[in-house]
């Protein structure tokens, strides 16, 4: 990667990063896990960015690729265990100033969004907060967009129905 | 909702460790280089018998047929749904000599791709095929030739198609919810199609008709007969969205409006990514995906060797039924492609089968269907060619290295950085490959590519090849080649398209980083495309509107702390060399512009002087209504619903002046 290119990655990981955290905690991630696997992600996009750089659906390549490694830390977590710690080599430590803030907002947003199946969580998160374009989305998933935006009608109808929402938020401001 | 996007934005982070993400990824490519040394070889040795099919029939020449629709087919076309067409393949794609080959091509391919964990990785195929997607460009613009136009360089106003719906292209029409003829509107509604008069002083609905068997349908109208086309609900593909979702095209006959009736109900075992119709031909290009072949993946018992193995078994078994689409006219499943019919494309081409299939709307059941057995990118046809770029084949098996994973391919070109383009001639129902094309670059959606007389021009982002920037390309065709006549590049460094706007002569390219260059390049002499101007502007234009020879409107976006606002732009194009924004209207934060991603949610209205576009904002939509006065914009909104209501939202103008805006409550005349 020359210096021009690198630079330009740096700035769209330095974009990106709060996006990726956050939609990382949103798909059911923990604290800690979401900076790994934000972290992951990144490292990861690195290697293909030449490829990536100039791709219109840049966007989807990355958020596939966090969901691909959310996939895969899913597929090998039965035998290192749920407990959310630092594990990767880039310890995560001290990047989340107030951790305590985190684990709460994570644990609501986990219990909320639990009324979804994971298909139609994706499409939320994906369209909804990380606000994906709809072609972006598609892309992401694998699916095609008249999936997208019914998944996202009968998830959004879904969570405004939903009561729990209420209280949600009580215990974390 | 709103509790959740205060979580969303409540939710602590801190910097991006920048740093650590840089030495990281340093360290792996470094690692990923000495893997890539013992890379297996793809399809190695595959050599191809360039031309062999060429000789196989009558050349049939563009001018015999015409560009009118229907003139081009013959009653010999019609026999079934794999109509004779023994010279479908005219230039260098091979068609396949016998349904052996054929299958032997695709169980070669397939066992370069299977892994333990089935097809790439366990991403099942077919990642990005949706890119080229029917009704969602994130690049936007197009305009034709208009008839009679001789004037210099310059833009041309570019109004709704016959039946209501902003296109890309004059004369080529797209699906969409809502279609009209300018006295019967119809439009889907829940599962069902309505049918309103809208000749009165307000829309009556006379009918509404359930759709059987079709989720998410959208319409095409010609005469009577309406054509529903969506996903089919019989064979969906899985929750996960694994798998292909066939396709369902119903007819409709609207004979008598009180009673429409299913006339037709068609089913296909492959995805739509594209839908056109073209006086009363109605064109599909449909993907199959790769099968789902019931693969194993390692487990406590059974290890990634082992599990690898009996993948490769299941490749080396599979049959053609697994990997031809099939058909339903009601009367039991067929195979829609003979093998004869089906072009085995170069060694580098990703894996899939794609089918071309036309058919009359008076016929649907009668379709003929020619395929190719690679992937597709990009699907943009225009009155007289369909152009296809392939993707090129995702190296799947390099153990331990950094993959980008199984979609990327489809982001970009091959590792050269070029990408092919099929070119194929359409005759009424059928269509013929006539030419091929490289393309240095990455044509990022169908709005990037164009085609006037013949001759194909091109918007392309930058490959791992060319230099970072983007360019404008032409092409001839000689023979069976697309060759590459002219090229105009530098067309913003390390910036993305965002959107193109083509004439006759002209195209107009926004590319976007922080700031919003648009930049007017002249195409009258296509060896030679010159920059004419340029503008920079804070934000950008995701959908470019010619309202005539001298204004155009920009639709898009600004960016500030990670949240966007929609903005609508007014430019004066009459001198191209100094292209000038007369105004700017500004939405609230956190808007979004929903033509951006999807042009028919914009209406130019010539008689009114007056721009209709839909704005998202949070789950509410507002039709913003935008009137032009001494070179302003004169801005009023008007809500059109929720949630998934808002991608829904359409205006339509009527022949008589009078404009309907139809949401998901109903349809409504709109007063300006």
């Amino acid at each position: 990667m020359d210096d021009d290119a690198e630079a330009a990655y740096s700035r769209y990981a330095a974009e990106q990063w709060g996006r990726l955290v956050r939609a990382a905690v949103f798909l059911g991630a923990g604290p800690h896990e979401a900076e790994d696997l934000a972290q992951t992600t990144l490292v990861r996009c690195y290697a293909g960015w030449a490829r990536v750089t100039n791709a219109d659906n840049r966007d989807a390549y990355v958020y596939r690729m966090l969901l691909n490694c959310l996939r895969d830390q899913r597929r090998t977590r039965w035998w290192r265990g749920r407990v959310d710690v630092p594990t990767d080599v880039l310890a995560a430590g001290e990047r989340i100033e107030d951790t305590s803030e985190a684990v709460a907002i994570a644990d609501a947003v986990h219990r909320a969004l639990a009324t979804l199946t994971k298909p139609n969580r994706d499409v939320v998160v994906l369209r909804y907060f990380v606000q994906l374009s709809e072609a972006q989305t598609a892309a992401a998933l694998g699916i095609s967009a008249g999936t997208v935006k019914s998944r996202l009608s009968r998830s959004l109808a879904r969570l405004a129905a939903d009561q729990h929402l209420l209280d949600l938020t009580g215990e974390s401001r | 909702m709103t509790d959740l996007e205060r979580l969303w934005e409540d939710y602590p982070v801190g910097p991006a460790p920048a740093a650590d993400i840089l030495r990281e990824g340093r360290r792996r490519i470094t690692a990923r280089r000495r893997h890539a040394v013992t890379r297996p070889l793809l399809a190695a040795g595959t050599v191809l018998a360039l031309g062999a099919a060429f000789l196989t029939g009558t050349l049939v020449h563009r001018d015999a047929g015409g560009s009118g629709a229907g003139t081009g087919t013959t009653a010999g076309q019609h026999a079934g749904p794999t109509g004779p067409s023994p010279v479908a393949f005219q230039a260098d794609l091979p068609a396949a000599t016998s349904c052996g080959q054929l299958l032997s091509s695709y169980v070669d391919r397939g066992l370069a791709r299977v892994t333990a964990w089935g097809w790439d990785d366990g991403m099942l195929g077919g990642l990005f095929d949706d890119q080229a997607n029917v009704p969602l460009p994130s690049v936007a613009g197009s305009a034709a030739s208009m008839d009679g136009f001789a004037a210099a360089t310059g833009t041309v106003r570019q109004t709704s198609s016959a039946t209501g719906t902003n296109v890309q292209e004059a004369g080529v029409d797209e699906p969409d919810t809502v279609k009209t003829d300018g006295h019967l509107l119809v439009r889907v509604h829940g599962g069902d199609l309505l049918v309103y008069d809208v000749t009165g002083a307000a829309p009556a609905q006379v009918a509404s008709l359930a759709l059987p068997r079709v989720s998410d349908p959208e319409l095409l109208l010609t005469g009577s007969t309406v054509v529903v086309l969506g996903t089919d609900s019989i064979t969906p593909a899985g929750a996960d969205g694994h798998g292909t979702a066939g396709t369902r095209v119903l007819t409709v006959s609207l004979a008598d409006p009180a009673q429409p009736a299913v006339a037709d109900d068609v089913a296909y075992s492959a995805t739509l990514l594209s839908a056109r119709q073209h006086g009363d031909v109605v064109r599909l290009v449909l993907s199959s995906g790769l099968p789902d072949l019931g693969f194993v993946h390692p487990t406590g018992k059974r290890t990634d060797k082992e599990a690898l193995a009996a993948n490769r078994a299941l490749v080396q078994h599979s049959t053609l039924a697994d990997w031809l689409p099939t058909y339903d006219a009601g009367s039991g499943s067929s195979q829609l492609l003979d093998c004869h019919n089906v072009a085995i494309p170069p060694a580098d081409l990703g894996l899939d089968t794609v089918s071309v299939v036309g058919f009359t709307a008076a016929a649907p059941t009668r379709p003929t269907a020619i395929g190719l057995a690679g992937a597709i990118g990009v699907a943009y046809e225009s009155a007289d060619d369909l152009y296809l770029t392939g993707v090129p084949q995702t190296s799947a098996r390099c153990p331990g290295c950094v993959q980008p994973l199984a979609g990327p391919a489809a982001l970009g070109p091959a590792p050269d950085g070029k990408t092919d383009v099929f070119d194929f001639a359409l005759y009424g129902d059928t269509a013929i490959h006539v030419a091929t094309g490289t393309v240095n670059g990455i044509i990022a959606d169908r709005w990037s590519m164009d085609s006037v007389d013949g001759s194909l021009r091109v918007a392309v982002g930058a490959s791992s090849t060319t230099a970072d920037a983007n360019a404008i390309l032409t092409f001839r065709r000689e023979g069976t080649r697309l060759v590459e006549s002219g090229r105009l590049g530098g067309l913003g460094r390390h910036e993305q398209i965002q959107a193109v706007r083509w004439f006759d002569d002209l195209a107009i390219v926004v590319t976007y980083r922080r700031t919003d260059p648009m930049y007017a390049v002249d195409l009258a002499d296509p060896a030679h495309p010159r920059l004419l101007g340029s503008l920079k502007l804070p934000g950008f234009s995701s959908y470019l509107h010619p309202l005539g020879h001298h204004r155009m409107i920009g639709v898009g976006a600004i960016t500030a702390h990670e949240r966007s606002t929609a903005q609508v732009g007014l430019f004066d194009v009459s001198d191209l060399s100094h292209i000038r924004r007369l105004d700017v209207h500004a939405f609230g934060t956190g808007t979004t512009a929903v033509a951006g991603e999807d042009a028919r949610a914009f209406t130019w209205l010539p008689e009114h002087r007056t721009v209709l576009t839909v704005i998202r904002h949070g789950r509410a939509g507002y039709l913003a209504i935008l009137r032009l006065h001494a070179g302003r914009l004169v801005t009023t909104t008007v809500p059109v619903g929720h949630g998934g209501d808002v991608d829904q939202a359409r205006t339509i103008g009527l022949p008589d002046g009078r404009v309907l805006l139809v949401t998901a409550s109903g349809v409504r005349f709109l007063a300006l």
